[in-house]
C-alpha cells in the first residue's frame, strides 16, 4: 500500500483518537479526586508513624486499621494477635453529597491515617483524613462492626459526634498534653478536646490549612498553617498570645526546645522563633523544604530536608555543624538512640550516624519508600514503610530484627 | 526519559502556572485561564494551519466520495486517484497531523501541571516539592489556594455546571468542523462521534478535579473562537447534520475533474515557465 496513503488514513484515525489519548494519558497519571487523588502519583494513602506506651506500639496502617503490636511477641515470631495485640478497621463512610463519575475507583474500605497516634492512660487517640478524632481503649477497642454500642462503656469517644459529622481532613498528629487533646484540621481550625470525654473545650480558626501537628509546652499551644503563620495560643482557653508570619507556608510541625520553636517553611528555611515573644532568632537556608520535624538535643538541632541532606545546627546561632547527604529526600523525622542519629531517606535507605560528627556508622536498606516519622524504643528503631510493613531495626548491629505486615484480615 | 520530560516540558509549565497564580492575586483559577490562553496563543500558528488543512480536506469530500464510488473495488486505483486529487488541489494531508502532534506534549504538560500544582493530597504535595524552581514567587505561592468562584479546584464540581460546559463547548467545536455526511451509514457514524466525545468528556468531568475541567472549558472556547475567525463563521454548526445527496450529474466525474485540474495546472506551470 502506498505509504502516503497509509499516513493519510492514520492521520484521520489519529484526529479522532487524539482527544481520547490525551484524556487517557491524563487519566493514567491521575487518581480521581473523589479518592483523594491528583495527577502527581498515587492518591491519599496515609503514612502514620508508630508510638509506644507501656511497651506496646500503636500505629495506623495504610488501609485504615489501627493496630497494637507487642514488640516482644513480634521478635519471638508469635502469630498475630498475641495477648496484648489487636487491630481495628476504621471504615470510611462516603461523605454526604459526594458525586462520582465513571473514572472513580471503588471506595476504599478504610480511612486514611497520616498522623502518628497519641497514647495516654487507657486511651489511644487517632486523627483520620476524613475528619474524625477517635479515642480507643488501649487494651481492646470497644467499637463493634457497626461502629457503636459498647464504646461508651470503655470510655471511648469520637469527635465530632454523629456518624455524618466531620471536621476538615486531619493530616497532623493529635497531641495529648495534660487532660486535653489538641488537633488541627485542613479547614484551618485547631481544636482542644477533653481527653477523657471528647468534649470540645475550645477551637481557634487560623485561616489557613493545618497539615502539621501542634506542639504543646508550658501551657502554650504552637500551631503552624499553610498561610505561613505560627500561632502561640493559651492551652487554657485558646486565646492568642502571639503570631509569627513567615513569607511562605509552614511545612513542618513546630518543635519546642528551651526558649525556641523550630519549624521549616516552603521558602526553604528552617526558623528558630522565640517561644515567649514570637520573634525570629535565626534562619537557616536549605535547598528544598524542611518537611520533617526537627529533633533537638544537647544544643544541636537535627533537621532533615527534602534536598536529600540532614543538617546539624547549633541551637543558639543556627550555625551549621555538619551535614550528611543521603540518596533521596528526607521526609521522616529522625530519632536519636544514645549517641546515634537514625535517619531514613524517602527511598527506604536507613543511615545510622554519629550524632556528634555526622560520621556514618552503618546503613540498612529497607528497599521500600518511607514517609512516616521514626520511633525509637530501647535499641530498636521502628519504621512504617510504604510496603505496609513495620520494620524493627537494631541500631547497635544494623540488622532488621523483625518485620510485620499490616495486611492482615 | 521521565526526567527529560519533567525538566524540559513539565517543570517550566508547572512553575509558570504557580508563579502566575501568585502574580494573579493568589488565584489559581485565574492562573489556569491565563496560562491556557497564553499556550493557545503560542500555538496559534499551528492551530491555524491545522484548521485550514482540515477545512481544505473537507472541501474535497464530495470528490473523494465520488472516487470511492467509482474505484471502491480497486483499492490500488483508488489510492492513486486520491493521492492525485490531494496533489492537484495542493493539499498536504499531513498538514492536519503535524501541528496536532507538536501540540500534544504541551497539552499533556499543561494537564499534568494543573493537577500537580493543585496537590490535593499530602503525597501530591511532597511530589510537587521535587519539581519546583527556587524562585521566591513559587515558594511563596505553594500550596495553592484551590478555591475559585464556587469551585474547589482539586475536587470535582458538585453542581454539574462544569460537566455541562465541557460537554457543550466540545460539542459546538466538533459540530463546527464536522461536515454533514450524505451517505446514511457515514452519517450515523459522524453524529455518533460528534455526540459521544462531548458526552464522554462531560462524564469524565464528574470524576476529575474542577481545575482540569476549567482548563477544558477555556481551551474549547478559544478553539471555537479560532475556528470561527479562521473559517469565517460557524462552519457546519448551523447546517443540518444530514444533507440530501446531491444529484450525481452535478458533480463532474472524478477522472474528468482530475483532467480539468491537471490541464489548468499544466497551463499555469507553462505560464510560469514563460
Amino acid at each position: 500500500m502506498n505509504l502516503n496513503f497509509v499516513i493519510i488514513k492514520l492521520s484521520k484515525v489519529l484526529i479522532l483518537l487524539l482527544p481520547l489519548a490525551v484524556l487517557g494519558i491524563a487519566a493514567f497519571s491521575c487518581v480521581p479526586a473523589s479518592s483523594g487523588g491528583g495527577c502527581a502519583g498515587p492518591g491519599a494513602q496515609g503514612w502514620s508513624g508508630l508510638t509506644g506506651y507501656n511497651g506496646i506500639l500503636y500505629f495506623g496502617s495504610m488501609d485504615g486499621k489501627v493496630l497494637a503490636l507487642d514488640p516482644s511477641a513480634r521478635s519471638r515470631g508469635l502469630s498475630f494477635p498475641s495477648e496484648m495485640e489487636w487491630s481495628y478497621t476504621i471504615k470510611a463512610p462516603v461523605p454526604p453529597g459526594s458525586i462520582c463519575g465513571p473514572a472513580c475507583a471503588p471506595a476504599a474500605p478504610g480511612v486514611k491515617i497520616y498522623g502518628t497516634l497519641a497514647a495516654a492512660e487507657e486511651l489511644v487517640y487517632v486523627g483520620t483524613y476524613n475528619g474524625k478524632v477517635m479515642a480507643m481503649n488501649r487494651s481492646a477497642p470497644g467499637y463493634d462492626e457497626e461502629g457503636n454500642p459498647s464504646w461508651i462503656e470503655k470510655g471511648e469517644w469520637f469527635y465530632p459526634r454523629g456518624e455524618t459529622k466531620f471536621i476538615g481532613a486531619i493530616v497532623g498528629s493529635p497531641v495529648v498534653a495534660g487532660d486535653a487533646v489538641y488537633v488541627g484540621d485542613s479547614e484551618g481550625t485547631i481544636y482542644a478536646l477533653d481527653a477523657v470525654s471528647g468534649n470540645k473545650r475550645w477551637e481557634f480558626e487560623t485561616g489557613g490549612r493545618i497539615w502539621t501537628s501542634p506542639a504543646v509546652s508550658d501551657g502554650v499551644v504552637y500551631v503552624g498553617n499553610y498561610d505561613g503563620s505560627l500561632y502561640a495560643l493559651s492551652s487554657r482557653d485558646g486565646s492568642q498570645l502571639w503570631k509569627f508570619e513567615s513569607p511562605a507556608a509552614i511545612a513542618s510541625s513546630p518543635v519546642v526546645s528551651g526558649d525556641n520553636v523550630f519549624l521549616g517553611t516552603f521558602d526553604r528555611y528552617l526558623y528558630a522563633i522565640g517561644s515567649a515573644d514570637g520573634e525570629e532568632r535565626w534562619r537557616f537556608e536549605g535547598e528544598n523544604w524542611f518537611w520533617a520535624s526537627s529533633l533537638v538535643k544537647d544544643n544541636v538541632v537535627y533537621a532533615g530536608c527534602l534536598d536529600h541532606k540532614i543538617y546539624a545546627l547549633e541551637v543558639r546561632t543556627g550555625k551549621e555543624l555538619w551535614q550528611f547527604v543521603t540518596d533521596s529526600p528526607i521526609v521522616s523525622t529522625p530519632v536519636l538512640v544514645d549517641n546515634l542519629l537514625v535517619v531514613v531517606s524517602q527511598s527506604g535507605e536507613t543511615y545510622i550516624l554519629e550524632a556528634d560528627s555526622g560520621a556514618l556508622e552503618r546503613t540498612v536498606s529497607i528497599g521500600y519508600s518511607v514517609m512516616a516519622p521514626l520511633y525509637a524504643g530501647g535499641n530498636m528503631v521502628y519504621i512504617h514503610a510504604r510496603d505496609r510493613y513495620v520494620y524493627a531495626i537494631d541500631v547497635q548491629n544494623g540488622e532488621i530484627a523483625w518485620r510485620f505486615s499490616s495486611d492482615i484480615e | 526519559m521521565a526526567e527529560l520530560w519533567n525538566s524540559i516540558i513539565l517543570e517550566p509549565v508547572l512553575n509558570s502556572l504557580i508563579a502566575l497564580s501568585e502574580i494573579l492575586f493568589s488565584n489559581v483559577g485565574l492562573a489556569i485561564i491565563v496560562l491556557t490562553v497564553i499556550v493557545r496563543l503560542v500555538l496559534f500558528p499551528l492551530t491555524l494551519r491545522q484548521t485550514q488543512s482540515t477545512k481544505a480536506m473537507q472541501s474535497l469530500q464530495p470528490k473523494l466520495q465520488e472516487l470511492q464510488k467509482k474505484y471502491g473495488k480497486n483499492q490500488r486505483k483508488l489510492q492513486q486517484e486520491t493521492m492525485m486529487l490531494y496533489k492537484e488541489a495542493g493539499i498536504n494531508p499531513l498538514g492536519c497531523l503535524w501541528p496536532m502532534l507538536i501540540q500534544l506534549p504541551i497539552w499533556i504538560a499543561l494537564y499534568q501541571s494543573i493537577m500537580r500544582a493543585l496537590a490535593a493530597t499530602p503525597e501530591n504535595l511532597l511530589d510537587l516539592s521535587q519539581h519546583l524552581y527556587s524562585w521566591s514567587v513559587v515558594s511563596q505561592a505553594v500550596p495553592l489556594n484551590e478555591h475559585f468562584l464556587w469551585f474547589q479546584l482539586s475536587q470535582p464540581d458538585r453542581y454539574l455546571l462544569l460537566a455541562i460546559l465541557v460537554g457543550g463547548t466540545m460539542w459546538v467545536q466538533q459540530k463546527m468542523v464536522t461536515a454533514p455526511a450524505t451517505d446514511p451509514r457515514q452519517q450515523s457514524m459522524t453524529s455518533m462521534t460528534t455526540l459521544m466525545m462531548p458526552l464522554m468528556f462531560g462524564m469524565f468531568t464528574l470524576s476529575f478535579p474542577s481545575g482540569l475541567a476549567l482548563y477544558w472549558v477555556v481551551s474549547n472556547i478559544i478553539g471555537i473562537g479560532i475556528q470561527y475567525f479562521a473559517t469565517g463563521g460557524w462552519g457546519y454548526l448551523t447546517t443540518p447534520s444530514a444533507l440530501k445527496p446531491e444529484p450525481a450529474r452535478k458533480i463532474p466525474p472524478a477522472e474528468q475533474q482530475s483532467k480539468v485540474i491537471k490541464k489548468a495546472y499544466e497551463k499555469k506551470k507553462g505560464a510560469f515557465r514563460r
